[in-house]
């Protein structure tokens, strides 16, 4: 036997382990022990194939864009697996049989691929979406605001000005009848 | 002159957009992201074509297979 042979294999092995991404959907409404059940199976066929959990994301309730199999409402379980490329095709045919179980894909992410939990970015993603129609009301409503105080401000202007000019008037009115009386009581002028 | 005070103005010209993602220096679109892809399909359930999104060709395969996974997983609708 060459030695180089039997060495090939086992570095192989090494190499040939990779991070693969299993998502499973199961239907919303569904009992506990069915749910542990399932959950149990599935992660039994990726002890037997020998894959090394890496992470687990669980989605909770979604809401489904179609009815699948008579549920409009599902829960997505997303796990990142390490193991063995050869064995992909058992997992996809075990995962097929695994009763309970909606769909089912298996991903090969690119070299260099982070591992993002969508479930958390999904719900700030939710929150972000509410605060920008919330943000659109209060502005709104700030505008409508600004032009009442607006307004209010050009009545009072208004009011300020007519009253400045008011007395200006009455003021006149006094030195004319000061001087007419400074004019009546001089007697040096001789009419 | 009449007949030139009818005609509507010409829409904008698209060619010269450049693609979001070559911007951003995309390399992989994860068919999970909800929010992105929700983005690039129209309400029918279409993807949006290129030409008025303005995505470069390597981008919308990429784009395009994330859609199919997400309308395979119930994700995105198929038809609306």
């Amino acid at each position: 036997m060459n030695p180089a042979a039997t060495d090939t294999p086992e570095v192989l092995d090494e190499a040939d382990v990779r991070i693969y991404e299993v998502a499973v959907l199961l239907p919303y409404p569904m009992a506990q022990k069915e749910e542990h059940q399932t959950i149990k199976e599935i992660e039994a066929i990726f002890k037997e194939a020998g894959a090394r959990e890496v992470s687990k994301d669980v989605w909770g309730q979604r809401g489904l864009a179609y009815e699948i199999k008579g549920s409009s409402e599902g829960n997505f379980i997303v796990y990142h697996q390490e193991m063995d490329p050869g064995k992909i095709r058992e997992i996809d045919t075990a995962l097929r049989i695994v009763p309970g179980v909606l769909r089912h894909i298996i991903v090969k992410p690119p070299k260099g691929y982070k591992i993002t939990k969508y479930s958390e970015t999904y719900k700030v993603w939710l929150k972000e979406r509410e605060s920008a129609s919330e943000k659109s009301k209060r502005e709104r409503e700030e505008d409508i605001q600004k032009r009442i105080a607006d307004k209010a401000k050009r009545q009072v202007k208004r009011e300020k000005t007519a009253k400045a000019e008011a007395p200006v008037e009455a003021v006149d009115k006094e030195e004319l009848g000061k001087k007419l009386d400074k004019l009546i009581s001089d007697d040096s002028i001789e009419i | 002159m009449a007949h030139q005070q009818q005609q509507k103005p010409r829409r904008p010209d698209l060619r010269g957009r450049k693609c979001d993602f070559c911007e951003k220096q995309t390399q992989y679109m994860d068919w999970k992201d909800y929010p992105l892809l929700k983005t690039h399909v129209d309400y029918f359930g279409n993807v949006r074509r290129r030409f008025l999104s303005g995505t470069c060709l390597q981008h919308q395969k990429m784009l395009r297979l994330a859609i199919e996974r997400a309308r395979f997983m119930g994700m995105l609708a198929y038809r609306k």
